[in-house]
């Protein structure tokens, strides 16, 4: 059995905010996860809870069968005893010591000695925390964390420090880093792409709750309900009604379009959740019967965003895609043309309403 | 000059601000960090001296050392001696009356360092009175540097309250200021004036020395 | 102002003065003689009821100071008749007004609840610490230390002495329990509150110098001649004495 983290935590803030976290990650299987939800939805706040460094109001935590908080039974470890290296989105490293002293903080070992090497960051060991860039900090932080040999990582969006070009960068890095060290990892995040490019297991939180966990694919593709979908960035999500169901596939009526998309069981009124990402331009008109999934539309704008475009398109409600930004000059779209919009079955997703 | 008072109110200032320093440290980590509820009240009796006449304070504190209060019983059982007129007692009002001088500075230097690095040493599993002597303290240094200066130069220039409990004995509880005092009472006035301005040089070197040397630390003046 | 003035002498004339006063009387007096002058002043203002006494008590020493910086006093009242003597002398004051008017007098006092012995508890071994006025100023103070001398116990105290800034003081240090015994002024043991809380033994008179009690006017004017006069007088007298303050025999 994989050590698993367990924990259901509630916790009322004076501010009237309230979590309410059920969540269970397998920490063996994960090597990072994503803690992902919108600014204000108490991921902090439940990383501060399982590092010990907030007491829940009620609840448990356990991490590989090691019980960490049972309010019931009265257990609550200090975050010495847990011993979850803790990576603050600004580090917190201690201003006054140097790189090497704050990476031997827990201990002078041969462990951080290594990590010191490993993390290339024997050139500094002088100096002091404010003399040294911001990916030098979170590499000093994150050597100085897992110089005290953690049993969890734990890091509040720990490329929000850093400028644009250097978060790019640290990316990879990072994941690189997490996955080496072997201690698994929870990454608070609140940006899509960092989630994909860190994460192999991805929680959403909105509002306080856990809405859904899993492998990180999963959750991008089968959004658990219309706020996962809108959090994790599945830019449409059209009220719909199911009003046939053959051989496997179901037909949904969304405005005066019919889509087709793959029995899951839902029935009645649904959410349809459709990534831009999923949603292909053409040219080419559909002919009225033989295509399935395919939308005539107006363009009502295009925005170029780096690499990519993001075209808003009428289909009788709103349909967000996005295409390269070259398929999108080649096609030269321009606001008023009249396109075509191609949906695969399997790229539609229906969630309860 | 009277040296014996001199020695014996830098000795009393010295002793009263490392005994400020030992008490006043846990006590301002605790009005900084706790949460209770009556806090307010433990704040409020820590600066109760700031506003009381140091007579009432004197007054108090000589019932409370006294052989018939419950404390100065028990001083006496444990050492054989007495806390009025003595030095020892002369220092536990002193740590009553400058108490207030070493915690708020404290309290206000504690309250400036940053939480997050205070947690990420708990996390990385130092405990928290580790915590305490390699973060917390390193970095209120100046806080802790300007309570202890207050706390020195309060007790210097301290008078009512030695008035009220010393017993003005020679080389015990005879401090500067009550020997200045004296001597005016006296008509000595050339005697006054020539302590008096001792003092003065005296205490206004120590402070001038203590900004001059933590200049670099503070990058403002700390008592603002 | 003038207006005020002005009204304020009539209503004087009106109440059957012949002459003109001051209708104001300032004195400094010594702290000990709190009790008793009150009194005086009262008797005071039956015959003299056109004039407002206004008294501030303190230490001798400090209003001989005050004065000789001009503080605004009519008459001052000292436990010692060296201060006024000397603000005559250095003509601060009418100097053919100084005058004494009572002999001190010191007791060695205990707390009621105390096992001592007034007489004897200068002796007493158990007497850890022993409360005097400060003899560097308070009259009293070298009166008691001048006794002790005499009464051949100073040496065996001298390591037990602790210095009250005044006899009120050293009153209180022994009444805290904090000294075992103390010497005072006899006014202050037979005060009205103080009589109750403990027991006392007058020191023989011939054992310490003479304390002659003395004042002087500051600021000549009528009314303080007249206040002068009624204090030597009979009525003054006759309060003095029950507060304590024995007179010089003429």
């Amino acid at each position: 059995m994989a050590p698993e983290l367990i924990c259901r935590c509630r916790k009322r803030r004076a501010s009237g905010f309230e979590l309410d976290a059920d969540l269970a990650i397998p920490l063996g299987e994960a090597a990072v996860t994503v803690l992902f939800g919108p600014s204000g939805s108490g991921k902090t706040t439940l990383l501060r809870l399982l590092a010990g460094l907030e007491e829940p109001d009620a609840g448990s935590i356990s991490v590989g069968g090691r019980c960490w908080y049972d309010r019931s039974r009265g257990i609550s470890l200090a975050p010495q005893q847990r011993r979850t290296g803790f990576l603050f989105q600004d580090y917190a490293l201690f201003p006054h010591l140097t790189v090497a002293a704050n990476v031997r903080y827990f201990a002078r070992s041969e462990r951080a000695e290594r990590l010191m090497e490993a993390f290339g960051l024997a050139p500094l060991a002088g100096r002091l925390p404010g003399a040294i860039s911001g990916g030098q900090q979170q590499r000093v932080a994150l050597a100085r964390a897992l110089a005290a040999d953690p049993a969890l990582l734990l890091l509040d969006e720990p490329l929000s420090a850093l400028d644009a070009a250097a978060r790019l960068r640290m990316r990879h890095e990072l994941r690189r880093m997490l996955v080496e060290s072997g201690v698994p990892a929870i990454v608070v995040t609140h940006d899509r792409m960092e989630a994909v490019a860190l994460g192999d297991w991805m929680a959403v939180m909105v509002e306080g709750r856990i809405r859904q966990a899993g492998p990180i694919q999963n959750v991008f593709r089968h959004p658990a309900d219309a706020q996962v979908a809108e959090s994790v960035g599945v830019e449409n999500v059209l009220p719909g009604e199911i009003i046939g169901r053959d051989s496997g596939l179901l037909t949904v009526k969304v405005g005066s379009w019919y889509l087709q998309c793959v029995d899951a069981g839902d029935s009645g009124a649904v959410f349809v959740c459709i990534r831009a990402e999923e949603v292909t331009l053409s040219r080419e008109l559909p002919h009225t019967s033989s295509a399935r999934n395919r939308l005539s539309g107006r363009v009502r704008s295009v925005t170029l965003e780096g690499p990519l475009a993001r075209v808003e398109l009428d289909c009788g409600f709103p349909l967000m895609s996005v295409v390269t930004a070259q398929s999108a000059g080649e096609m030269q779209l321009q606001p008023g043309d009249e396109l075509c919009a191609v949906i695969k079955a399997t790229s539609v997703h229906l969630t309860a309403v | 000059m009277d040296w014996q008072a001199i020695w014996l109110s830098v000795r009393l200032a010295v002793s009263t601000t490392l005994i400020l320093l030992a008490l006043g440290l846990p006590l301002a980590y605790w009005i900084t960090f706790s949460r209770r509820r009556w806090k307010f009240l433990v704040e409020a009796v820590v600066s109760l001296p700031l506003v009381l006449p140091p007579t009432v304070l004197g007054f108090y504190v000589l019932l409370a050392i006294g052989p018939r209060s419950p404390a100065g019983a028990l001083y006496a059982r444990l050492t054989g001696g007495m806390l009025p007129f003595s030095f020892q007692g002369l220092l536990v009002a002193s740590v009553l009356y400058s108490l207030p001088f070493t915690v708020q500075p404290v309290a206000a230097g504690f309250a400036a360092v940053d939480r997050r690095l205070l947690e990420a040493s708990w996390c990385l599993g130092v405990s928290r009175l580790a915590t305490f002597r390699r973060i917390l303290v390193p970095l209120a240094i100046p806080g802790i540097a300007t309570g202890a200066i207050l706390s020195f130069a309060h007790t210097m220039g301290e008078f009512g309250v030695v008035l009220m409990v010393g017993g003005n004995i020679a080389g015990v509880t005879r401090t500067v200021s009550i020997s200045i005092y004296d001597q005016v009472q006296a008509l000595n006035y050339a005697a006054a004036g020539e302590t008096s301005l001792f003092l003065l040089g005296l205490s206004f070197t120590v402070l001038a020395l203590t900004y001059a040397l933590q200049r670099r630390i503070w990058p403002v003046w700390p008592l603002s | 102002m003038r207006a005020v003035e002005r009204m304020l002498l009539i209503a004087l004339l009106s109440t059957g003065c012949t002459r003109v006063q001051p209708r104001k009387l300032t004195i400094a007096a010594a702290a000990d003689l709190s009790f008793a002058l009150d009194e005086v002043s009262r008797g005071f203002l039956q015959q003299y009821p056109a004039i407002d006494v206004q008294t501030a008590y303190g230490s001798s020493g400090n209003f001989y100071a005050q004065i000789r910086n001009h503080a605004p006093f009519d008459v001052f009242l000292s436990a010692d008749v060296e201060y006024p003597r000397k603000l005559a002398g250095e003509g601060l004051a009418v100097a053919d007004s100084l005058f004494v008017y009572a002999l001190g007098r010191i007791v060695v006092w205990v707390p009621a609840e105390s096992a001592l012995d007034p007489a004897t508890a200068l002796r007493a071994a158990a007497v850890r610490h022993v409360a005097i006025a400060n003899p560097q100023h308070a009259p009293y103070g070298r009166a008691a230390e001048a006794a002790m001398r005499s009464l051949g116990v100073y040496d065996s105290v001298e390591g037990k002495l602790v210095l009250g800034e005044n006899v009120a003081q050293t009153l209180q240090f022994v009444e805290s329990g904090a000294a075992d015994v103390g010497i005072v002024a006899l006014s202050l043991a037979i005060a009205p509150n103080v009589r109750d809380r403990g027991r006392y033994w007058q020191v023989p008179m011939e054992a310490y110098p003479k304390m002659e009690q003395g004042g002087i006017i500051v600021k000549e004017s009528a009314a303080a001649r007249a206040f002068r006069s009624w204090l030597l007088a009979p009525g003054g007298r006759g309060t003095l004495q029950r507060y304590g303050f024995y007179l010089p025999v003429n």
